[in-house]
C-alpha cells in the first residue's frame, strides 16, 4: 500500500504539480442496531481508497480512487493535476499554503479493548437486554438501541516530506423509548440524542450504565404524553450537558469556521455573522463564557496526532470571557487573519471526499457549583434535557431549538414535567444573557456524530464539552403558539 | 460500471454463495464537482468509487458487509462477513425471504456528453456564471456538478446493480447535473439553481442572471412583523417542505407506528382539493431508478389525491404486515425506518409563478427555505428559516426586500391553504409548483 501513495505522489509531482498530499485511508465499520425486540442490522462495511490533492499554478484539485492498482492510482493523481490546472484558469490570487515543519510520526488513539475484537454476540446481548428494559414500561411503542464502532487508519505524505501514520477507534452507542397517543409522538433517549461517542475503546462503552437507565427513560417518554405544555413567553432557562453541546456546535463551532466567515460555503451552509472585524473586538457572550477549541481534548471525536493536511493537533481560544478571539482555521486561509500557521482544522470525510475545515472539539469551560447547586439558584426556570430538533439560520444568528423534556423550576426545585420544551434565540445576546456556568464535576465530553458540511455533503464528528448553564430570558414555547 | 461489467461481478458473488441465500448490491459511479466563492474556484474534485453490498439470509436471521474490494479474496470476506454476521443473531420472525426474478421497466437516463464532462468543460460554464456576477457588481458562490452513476450527496450510495440467489437481477444508471448558484451583495442574496440528467440543460449564466436579479433587488431588507401571512413559495421552498414530509410521513412504518399525520386517516381528507402528491420515478423530469433497494419495482404510488389520504408508500416487510404488495420503495433491508418516498411529483397548475401574486393584499415571496427541521411528526410541523429572497407583496406587486423570518409551519396544514399552484419545474429533487398559501406562520425575524 505505502509503495501506491508513494506512486500517487511521484506522478503528481511529475504531472506538474507545484504541491502534493495523498491520503490512503482504511475504514472498518460496525453498526449494530435492535428494535422492538428484533435484529435492525447488523452491518460490517470496509472502505480503503486513496485521495490525491495537488496545487497547479495555484489552483486545487483533488481526485480520489478505491480502484487500488498501479495504473488507477496514476490515473488519479494524473486527473487530480488536470482538475488543478483547469482551476487555476478562474483565481483572483493563488492558494498559498501557510508553513507546517514536515512531521514523520506515528499517532494511535487510545484504546484499551479493540471494539472489533468483541464478539458481536456480546454486543447484542447488551442491546437486547436494554430494548427488554425499555419495553418493559408500560406504554413504550418503539425502544431502539445502537452501537456503532469505527476504526481508521490513514497514512498521510506530501511533497513537502510529512509521512504520517494515524490509527483512530471510536466506540459510541445510544437508545430511545418513544411513547404515541393520537395527538403526541414524545421520545426520551440516553445518554444523549444520536448517541454518546468517544474515541476510545470498548471500555467506553463498558463505563455506561446502559441498563440501568432504560426503565426511567421508558416512563418519561410515557409520561410525556400527558405531561402539561412548555408555557410560552420569556423565562430562564437551563440547558442540560448535552443540548448545550448542540448549543455550542450551531452557534459558535460552525459561525467561527473561518472558510465560512469567508465566503466559501456561502452556496450551502452559509457564512457567519463573526466577521473578521469582529476578531478581538466582539463581546460575543457574558463573563462566564470561555470557550476552548482542542484537537488534544482526551476522547474527543476530533482528537488526533495531525489533521488531514499534516498540521499537530492544537489548543487555543475561541472566546475568552466572553471576548471573540479565535477562528477555526486552514493552511490556506490562516494568513487572511495575519495567522503564520494553521489551527490544524482540516479533515475528510473518507478518502473519496476533499479535505476542509471542520470543527475540531469545541468545548464551554466549567464554572463553579453543582447542577444541584444551580437549580437551587433559580426562582423561576426551566430545566431542558436532550435535543430532539435545531435550526439556525446563513448567518448563524436566529436559532430554535427543541428538547425532548423540560422540567418547570420553582424557588429552587423541580416542580413538574412540561412536554414540547423549544426555545429561540440570538445567538450573541443568547450568550450574553449566561449568567451560571457548573462546574467540573458536572462538566462532559458529549459527542456530535452528524454534523454535515460542503458540497458534495461530507459528515464529520467532533466533540463540544460542557456542564449546564443558566441563561436569563429566553424565548420559549415557539412553534406551538401560532 | 456498465451493464456488464456489473453483471460479472455479481455473478461472481452468486457463484461464490455456494447454498447460501444471498443479495449482492453494487452502487457507486463517477462523481466530480466544482465549487466556486468569492468569484474563483474554491475547489475542484473528482470521485471514482464503487461499493459492493452483500446480505446473506439464514433462515430467519440476515446480516450484511459492505466493501470496496472486488476482488475473489474481497468478495469471500463480504460473505463471510454476512453470514458470520447472520448466524450469532436471534431470529427476526418478520423477515422475508429474498425476492424471484421481476420485470423492471428501462428508464433512459445516461446522457454521454454528461457523464464524461471533463473539469475545462464544468470550468468554462462556471467562469459564464461568474462573469455575469462580475458585471454586477456581486460576488459568486456555486457549484457545478456532474456525474455518471448512483453516488448521492454525503457519499451515499444508492443501487445501480442487484442480483439475487433466487434469480433476480436489475440494472439502471443514470447521469446527472447540477447548477447552483448565490449571487452576495453584502447580507443580501440571491440563488438559483438547475437541476437535470443531461448538462446541455445547464446554462450558468441564465442561472446567474436569476441569482443576481434576486440579489440585487433583495438589498435594504425592512424588517416586518412575525405573524400569519398569505405567501408564494417558490417551488425550491416547497421540495424542501415536501421532502420532510416524506421523511417524517409518507412511508408505511411511519403510518403503522403511529407517527404519521397519516396514520388512522387513510381514506379521509387530510389537505385541500388542489392536492394530489404521488411518487413517480418514471416523471421526465425525474428520470429516476425503476426499483428500490430489493430490486422490486418501483411503482407510480399516489399518497394523496384531490386532498384525500390514499395511503403510504410500502416495502416489502411493512406491506406484508398489510397483506398488501409492495410498492417498491425498500430502503437497504432490514433497517429501522422504514420505506421512503425519494421521486416525489406534487401536481402543478398551469402558468408561471409571477400569475400567483394576483390579489394579495400583503404578503411574501418566499425563494427558498433553509436548515427546516422537525418540530412536532404528528402534526409534520417544520421549523427553517427564508434565504435568498425575501420580498413583500402589497397590491399584488413584488415591492421591496423583506428581512428573514423563522417560521414554524404545519406542512399538512400548508396543504389545507393552498389559493393556487404554477406549473410543475424539478427543483431540490422534487417535481413541484410554486404555490400561493394562506396563513403561513412567521415566528420571528432575524438580523438581515
Amino acid at each position: 500500500m505505502r509503495s501506491l501513495v508513494e506512486q500517487a505522489l511521484d506522478t503528481a509531482r511529475q504531472r506538474g504539480a507545484d504541491y502534493a498530499d495523498v491520503r490512503l485511508l482504511e475504514t472498518g465499520r460496525e453498526d449494530l442496531q435492535v428494535k422492538n425486540g428484533q435484529v435492525g442490522s447488523v452491518d460490517r462495511s470496509d472502505s480503503v481508497g486513496l485521495g490525491v490533492r495537488v496545487l497547479v499554478r495555484g489552483g486545487w484539485g483533488y481526485a480520489a480512487t478505491g480502484f487500488l492498482t498501479k495504473d488507477a492510482v496514476d490515473a488519479c493523481a494524473a486527473e487530480a493535476v488536470g482538475i488543478a490546472r483547469a482551476s487555476s484558469g478562474l483565481l483572483r490570487s493563488p492558494v498559498r499554503l501557510a508553513p507546517e515543519p514536515p512531521h514523520r510520526a506515528v499517532w494511535t488513539s487510545p484504546c484499551a479493548i479493540d471494539p472489533f475484537d468483541v464478539p458481536l454476540e456480546r454486543k447484542l446481548d447488551l442491546l437486547f437486554r436494554v430494548d427488554e428494559a425499555l419495553r418493559g414500561v408500560s406504554g413504550v411503542a418503539i425502544a431502539e438501541g445502537f452501537l456503532t464502532f469505527v476504526k481508521k487508519r490513514q497514512l498521510y505524505v506530501s511533497t513537502e516530506g510529512s509521512d504520517i501514520d494515524q490509527t483512530i477507534v471510536r466506540s459510541g452507542g445510544g437508545y430511545s423509548a418513544t411513547a404515541v397517543s393520537a395527538t403526541e409522538v414524545q421520545r426520551r433517549s440516553f445518554p444523549q440524542a444520536e448517541g454518546f461517542h468517544q474515541t476510545r475503546g470498548y471500555e467506553f462503552i463498558e463505563s455506561i450504565p446502559w441498563v440501568e437507565n432504560a426503565p426511567r427513560i421508558g416512563e418519561e417518554a410515557v409520561a410525556l404524553l400527558t405531561a402539561d405544555p412548555c408555557p410560552q413567553g420569556e423565562r430562564d432557562i437551563i440547558l442540560e450537558g448535552s443540548q448545550l453541546a448542540l448549543q455550542i456546535h450551531e452557534s459558535v463551532g460552525h459561525p467561527t469556521e473561518l472558510d465560512r466567515v469567508l465566503g466559501m460555503e456561502a452556496n450551502y451552509a452559509g457564512t457567519s455573522f463573526l466577521t473578521t472585524d469582529k476578531l478581538r473586538a466582539l463581546r460575543f457572550g457574558s463573563e462566564h463564557v470561555t470557550l476552548m477549541a482542542d484537537g488534544t481534548l482526551p476522547g474527543g471525536l476530533a482528537t488526533f496526532g495531525y489533521d488531514d493536511e499534516g498540521v499537530e493537533a492544537q489548543r487555543w481560544p475561541i472566546v475568552e470571557k466572553g471576548l471573540f478571539v479565535g477562528y477555526l482555521t486552514s493552511r490556506e486561509l490562516a494568513h487572511t487573519i495575519g495567522e503564520s500557521r494553521s489551527r490544524g482544522c482540516v479533515r475528510a470525510d473518507g478518502w473519496h471526499h476533499v479535505p476542509m475545515i471542520r470543527m475540531v472539539n469545541l468545548s464551554l469551560m466549567p464554572g463553579t457549583g453543582s447542577l444541584e447547586d444551580l437549580l437551587a439558584d433559580t426562582d423561576d426556570g426551566l430545566y431542558l434535557e436532550t435535543n430532539r430538533s435545531w435550526s439556525i439560520d446563513q448567518l448563524r444568528y436566529n436559532f430554535q431549538f427543541k428538547t425532548e423534556i423540560a422540567w418547570e423550576i420553582k424557588k429552587g426545585r423541580r416542580v413538574r414535567m412540561l412536554r414540547n420544551p423549544t426555545y429561540q434565540g440570538i445567538t450573541p445576546r443568547f450568550w450574553n444573557s449566561c449568567d451560571f456556568v457548573c462546574g467540573p464535576e458536572a462538566w462532559k465530553p458529549w459527542g456530535v456524530t452528524n454534523c454535515g458540511k460542503g458540497q458534495p455533503g461530507q459528515v464529520a464528528e467532533m466533540t463540544h464539552g460542557s456542564a449546564p448553564a443558566r441563561f436569563r430570558k429566553v424565548n420559549v414555547g415557539v412553534g406551538y403558539d401560532d | 460500471m456498465t451493464e456488464s461489467e456489473a453483471r460479472a461481478i455479481l455473478d461472481q458473488v452468486l457463484a461464490a454463495a455456494g447454498q447460501r441465500e444471498v443479495e449482492a448490491v453494487i452502487g457507486g459511479g463517477v462523481s466530480r464537482l466544482t465549487r466556486f466563492a468569492n468569484n474563483e474556484i474554491t475547489q475542484n474534485v473528482s470521485e471514482n468509487r464503487v461499493e459492493l453490498s452483500i446480505r446473506v439470509v439464514d433462515g430467519k436471521r440476515t446480516g450484511r458487509a459492505n466493501g470496496n474490494d472486488l476482488s475473489r479474496g474481497g468478495i469471500e470476506r463480504l460473505l463471510d462477513a454476512a453470514a458470520s454476521a447472520a448466524r450469532i443473531q436471534p431470529e427476526i420472525p418478520d423477515l422475508l425471504p429474498l425476492p424471484g426474478p421481476q420485470t423492471h421497466q428501462r428508464v433512459d437516463a445516461d446522457d454521454a456528453a454528461t457523464g464524461d464532462l471533463d473539469p475545462d468543460g464544468r470550468v468554462r460554464e462556471v467562469r459564464r456564471a461568474v462573469e455575469r456576477c462580475v458585471e454586477a457588481g456581486v460576488t459568486a458562490a456555486g457549484i457545478y456538478e456532474t456525474g455518471r452513476g448512483t453516488i448521492g450527496d454525503y457519499g451515499m450510495l444508492d443501487a445501480m446493480a442487484i442480483a439475487n440467489t433466487n434469480g433476480l437481477f436489475a440494472y439502471h444508471r443514470g447521469t446527472h447535473a447540477t447548477f447552483r448558484i448565490s449571487a452576495l451583495d453584502g447580507a443580501a442574496s440571491g440563488w438559483a439553481e438547475r437541476e437535470s440528467w443531461r448538462a446541455s440543460d445547464v446554462d450558468g449564466a441564465a442561472l446567474a442572471d436569476r441569482a443576481v436579479d434576486k440579489a440585487i433587488r433583495s438589498r435594504d431588507a425592512k424588517p416586518w412583523d412575525p405573524g400569519a401571512y398569505t405567501v408564494v413559495l417558490e417551488p425550491a421552498a416547497v421540495a424542501d417542505l415536501l421532502t420532510d414530509l416524506s421523511w417524517i410521513g409518507l412511508g408505511a412504518l411511519a403510518v403503522q407506528e403511529g407517527r404519521s399525520f397519516l396514520s388512522g386517516r387513510i381514506g379521509e381528507r387530510v389537505m385541500g382539493e388542489n392536492i394530489t402528491l404521488r411518487d413517480d420515478p418514471f416523471h421526465p423530469l425525474h428520470r429516476g431508478s425503476p426499483f428500490d433497494a430489493e430490486g422490486i419495482p418501483s411503482r407510480a404510488t399516489t399518497m394523496i389525491e384531490r386532498g384525500i389520504a390514499r395511503g403510504p408508500v410500502y416495502d416489502r416487510p411493512t406491506a406484508a404486515k398489510e397483506g398488501k404488495e409492495s410498492t417498491g420503495h425498500s430502503l437497504p433491508i432490514p433497517n429501522t425506518i422504514g420505506p421512503l418516498a425519494r421521486h416525489l411529483v406534487l401536481e402543478g397548475g398551469t402558468g408561471p409563478a409571477e400569475a400567483l401574486l394576483e390579489g394579495i393584499e400583503r404578503g411574501l415571496w418566499v425563494t427558498r427555505v433553509w436548515y427546516t427541521n422537525v418540530v412536532d411528526p404528528k402534526t409534520a410541523t417544520l421549523t427553517g428559516m427564508t434565504r435568498d429572497g425575501l420580498f413583500a407583496i402589497e397590491k399584488g406587486r413584488i415591492t421591496h426586500a423583506v428581512r428573514n423570518f423563522r417560521f414554524n409551519q404545519s406542512v399538512v396544514e400548508m396543504l389545507q391553504g393552498v389559493e393556487g399552484l404554477s406549473a410543475s419545474v424539478r427543483a431540490g429533487g422534487v417535481v413541484c409548483p410554486a404555490l400561493r398559501i394562506r396563513g403561513f406562520h412567521m415566528s420571528s425575524v432575524t438580523e438581515f
